[in-house]
């Protein structure tokens, strides 16, 4: 028999200093495809950057590759987390940013981008149109870097793993932004490579997978452990009977209007580029909506607009809490009434504030905190920390804590001022399905005072209950708007 | 026109070269309103004026751009600037007659061309915003008894100013109004307003004059901040290539080291950087500090003389007229030493290596900011402007050393404080040529701790921290960073 691709004898690993994966064992032999699913913060992405020799090598971890094969001798991890840069060297971007246009172009181009990876791993070129026309990316070529969106920039580091072919491919959450044919198109793509030859370790919770995956395992006390496909998360869902802070079953306010967002034939283009057309949309007072439409169907423009983000706003016929935009009001008017969480805001929040600081913030929509907020707010703040059950990670740096723990601390900051209008864009990104079934419980909760509710999800079983409306985007139209059957409010 | 500067009295001199003062929050409580509902017309949309605009706008207030028509017929990139956000863009006739502000951010040099054609148009009692004093002080230009001159100064680059304000905070900002022309007794309530539309109300202001905003800017970017860290610049680099050190290494700790330096500086000030070296470096970056402080003395002083008697703008403005001759070639020059021809390598330099591998830079930075400070000071500027025009702003044009080299710097600065830094740098290099050749790679290239048993005299050292940490810069500043709410760590890649 030949030897296992990969073999793993007593790992340790320690995550700021605390044991994360303890004597781990894990043999992957040829042919063999795994998934690793389970809690948020159990260790998955520590060990997939460990097998890639992210940062570290580890001397109990064995790899070994077919010298036979054509396909690039080495582990290849994409992340659950992107970073690109400016062209010069610099990272310090704004989530706004793309929307406002500078003569100046500051980033790379896709295309620009892509040639430089290809290069650097000596690739055929005429191989990556193929892929990008299957993900839908070929009209993004001469995009520039900081225009993509969320789904747009993990398309782009799928694009450039699945071009590379490595006989070893780690994807640590792909599915995350992407839309339902994206998805689908993903795995068809996946079991193709692995067809050829790559093999794949697959870290997420869904439950649509490529075909070719064979053995699944989760990690359980620092070790790994295989389980069934029957097995699967479902059955361990904890009762959660922590009482929702006082605070928020409060009466949100809405002395303004009835109305909250009034759009009338909104159009919005980049030079020659559409991206919405004539939209026409309504939200009052206490409406709870879902937002649909395809990666790239002008979804995060649309709520922008709303979020006092974007520039062409003012050129609009566009009345939000009952004022015409550009009548004289701030941005921090019109922020201070909403709540977000976007997988921008996440990305480009700053990563050197704590997670107090991070969840105080919400209160100014502010990135970092840069004031004394005073007892109530504090107090508000402790409140929800423990609700979160952040309680030891409160002093800790953002980016010192696992994806999941970030967005937890990012949603209690969406909520802490108690809003009159939330805005969840794909809210549970990075959480596991335990987290995401208490959020919903918690957006459900909140809805009953009267918040209003925008909520984008790709994936249909992570949509709160009270959703009663639905508006489809698609290519920057509105496709259709129509009242949903009610479901029951889980209690 | 004559130097306005020059024409006052010395008691009127002092008088304008001694204001200053670092506003309590409390000052801006009234927000906007004093601009609220005024026509603010933009003159320029470069960096600086589009990212203003678009916090303004942003801030409730009613914002719109004027180009000159050659701008706008060939659709320059200031106008795509201004279009594609959604702004009205018109020419000076159709704009500049409703507009209640004119916001004049165009480059220095075509002030006095820019400030000839709008002033005729401008309606009676409107006010004209700038944000240098170079056209005022240097050049005199006369306003229209009328009309109001304000100034606000973001001190930080038009994408900063973005950035931060819609983060939320914003970036510190200097205001003034010209005493020849406050006619109504606005002008400050009109500056304090502009203030907290950019943002800048957060993140710390001061109140100053034309005649201290100039003269201490040019006297600071000549000396410390882009003179003195292109100097210290090459001589590092080309000292450790001539003893061995290969070069990518040297162009990488030169390149990003002055950032991290000046990082400890921006938190500590100088004891604040100085106190990340060991004992040992730090006696000895003490006593080479001094010693470089003795030698560039007289060339910080002839720089604030010549800035003080007008002899600086005079001379740059002939470069002005000869079609920036002097400048042009010198930025040549720069272009071509071998610090800017050398990319960075690709190794791996830790933080406190930066400090450990770089004490020269940290002698340098420390004499620097000591020099400058001190010459303003003895010039009559009040401490708080020199404090904010040396220590204050040396982190901020660091940052655009470790961007892309000495290149990116000279781009992002002024065409004016470009020209004095290269004044100031061949001035500056030849004065050094003695003390560089007693230099050693311990100093600039190798941890300066090696080898050496980390031991030194208490006396000595308590002596050295008692100098440092009593320096009046640092007792100012130690109140201004305090004052600034929330000193933000530039991010570094």
């Amino acid at each position: 028999m030949s030897k296992p691709v990969v073999h793993i004898t007593n790992l340790n690993l320690k995550y700021r200093n605390k044991p994360v994966l303890q004597d781990l064992n894990w043999t992957i032999n040829a042919n063999e495809n795994w998934l690793v699913c389970g809690t948020s913060g159990s260790g998955k992405t520590s060990l997939a950057k460990a097998i890639a020799r992210i940062g570290h090598s580890y001397s109990n971890i064995e790899t070994s590759f077919n010298a036979q094969s054509s396909l690039p001798a080495l582990a290849y991890y994409v992340a659950n987390w992107f970073q690109f840069k400016d062209l010069e060297g610099q990272s310090n971007f704004y989530y706004q940013q793309r929307y406002n246009k500078q003569s100046t172009e500051t980033t790379a181009t896709v295309k620009a981008e892509l040639e430089s990876f290809g290069k650097k791993h000596a690739l055929q070129f005429n191989e990556v149109d193929r892929v990008l026309a299957a993900l839908g990316f070929s009209e993004l070529k001469n995009s520039t870097l900081i225009q993509l969106s969320s789904g747009e920039h993990k398309k782009l580091q799928l694009v450039k793993a699945l071009w590379l072919k490595p006989q070893l491919l780690i994807l640590d959450l792909p599915y995350n932004g992407l839309d339902v044919l994206s998805r689908k198109n993903l795995n068809l793509l996946l079991e193709e490579i692995s067809e050829a030859g790559s093999q794949l370790i697959l870290i997420s919770n869904e439950t649509e997978l490529p075909s070719c995956i064979n053995r699944i395992a989760t990690i359980e006390e620092g070790k790994l452990v295989e389980i069934s496909a029957d097995e699967r998360s479902w059955n361990d869902i904890e009762t959660f009977d922590k009482q929702v802070p006082t605070f928020l079953s409060e009466a949100v306010v809405n002395a303004s209007s009835e109305e909250i967002i009034k759009m009338i034939n909104v159009n919005i283009s980049y030079g020659e580029k559409q991206v919405l057309k004539d939209i026409n949309w309504e939200v009052k007072a206490g409406e709870k909506w879902v937002l649909h439409g395809h990666n790239g169907s002008g979804k995060s423009t649309l709520l922008s607009l709303i979020c006092g983000d974007h520039p062409q706003a003012y050129a609009n016929d566009f009345h939000l809490f009952g004022n015409k935009r550009g009548s004289g009001e701030s941005i921090w008017e019109i922020k201070e009434r909403i709540g977000l969480i976007s997988p921008e805001l996440h990305w480009y929040f700053d990563p050197s504030a704590t997670v107090w600081q991070s969840i105080v913030s919400g209160f100014y929509d502010s990135s970092g905190l840069f004031c004394d907020p005073g007892y109530s707010k504090k107090a508000q703040t402790d409140e929800l920390i423990h609700y979160f059950g952040l309680d030891e990670y409160k002093n800790t740096l953002m980016n010192e804590l696992p994806l999941g723990k970030q967005r937890l601390a990012l949603l209690a900051r969406t909520i802490v001022k108690n809003p009159e209008l939330l805005i969840l864009d794909e809210p549970c990104q990075g959480l596991d399905q335990q987290q995401t079934l208490h959020f919903n419980k918690l957006v459900d909760e909140l809805c009953k005072n009267g918040t209003t509710l925008i909520y984008v999800g790709h994936f249909e079983s992570q949509i709160p209950g009270c959703i009663e409306k639905r508006i489809l985007l698609e290519n920057g139209e509105v496709n259709s708007v129509e009242i949903l059957h009610k479901k029951p409010i889980l209690t | 026109m004559s130097n306005y500067f020059n024409t006052l009295p010395l008691r009127e001199k002092l008088n304008q070269l001694g204001v200053c003062d670092f506003m309590d929050s409390s000052e801006f409580l009234d927000g906007v309103n004093a601009l609220k509902g005024k026509k603010l017309v933009i003159v320029g949309c470069g960096a600086q004026g589009l990212n203003q605009g678009l916090n303004l706008r942003d801030s409730g207030l009613n914002v719109a751009y004027t180009l000159r028509k050659e701008a706008i017929e060939g659709k320059r990139d200031s106008w795509k600037n201004a279009t594609e956000n959604n702004f009205t863009v018109g020419t000076y006739e159709e704009l500049i007659p409703t507009a209640d502000v004119v916001i004049n951010l165009t480059p220095d040099k075509q002030h006095t061309a820019v400030v000839n054609a709008v002033m005729p148009l401008m309606k009676q009692g409107a006010t004209l915003l700038y944000s240098h004093g170079f056209n005022i002080v240097e050049e005199g230009m006369q306003i229209r008894k009328d009309i109001t001159v304000i100034m606000v100064a973001p001190k930080c680059p038009g994408s900063e100013v973005r950035a931060e304000y819609v983060r939320g905070f914003g970036v510190p900002t200097l205001i003034a109004v010209h005493p020849e022309n406050d006619p109504e007794g606005k002008g400050l309530a009109q500056a304090k307003a502009y203030c907290v539309g950019t943002g800048g109300h957060r993140a710390g202001v001061l109140k100053s004059s034309f005649v201290a905003e100039v003269k201490s800017d040019l006297m600071g970017e000549q000396t410390i901040l882009c003179g003195l860290l292109q100097t210290g610049s090459i001589l590092s680099f080309d000292k450790m290539v001539e003893k061995g050190i290969d070069a990518g290494y040297a162009s990488k700790l030169v390149q990003y080291g002055v950032e991290v330096i000046t990082e400890a500086l921006k938190h500590g000030g100088v004891s604040g950087m100085m106190d990340r070296l060991s004992n040992v470096a730090k006696v000895k970056a003490f006593e080479i500090s001094e010693e470089l402080k003795d030698i560039m003395r007289p060339l910080f002083q002839k720089h604030q003389d010549d800035i003080m008697s007008g002899e600086f703008s005079r001379t740059m403005m002939e470069d002005w007229a000869a079609g920036d001759k002097n400048l042009l070639a010198w930025r040549a020059a720069t272009g071509e030493t071998a610090f800017e021809k050398t990319p960075a390598g690709d190794v791996k330099i830790g933080e406190q290596e930066y400090f450990d591998n770089y004490t020269l830079m940290v002698a340098f930075v420390r004499a620097g900011v000591e020099l400058a400070f001190e010459t303003m000071v003895q010039a009559g500027i009040k401490p708080e402007s020199a404090y904010y025009e040396s220590l204050h702003e040396t982190p901020l044009i660091a940052n655009t050393i470790a961007r892309k080299k000495l290149f990116e710097m000279n781009r992002v600065i002024s065409d004016t404080a470009e020209y004095g830094c290269y004044l100031f740098d061949y001035a500056c290099k030849p004065l050094l040529a003695d003390f560089m050749t007693k230099v050693d790679t311990d100093l600039v290239g190798k941890n300066f701790n090696e080898g050496k048993d980390g031991s030194v005299d208490n006396r000595t050292l308590i002596a050295i921290n008692e100098v440092l940490r009593s320096h009046e810069v640092e007792v100012v500043g130690a109140r201004l960073r305090k004052a600034m709410t929330a000193m933000k760590s530039i991010k570094t890649a």
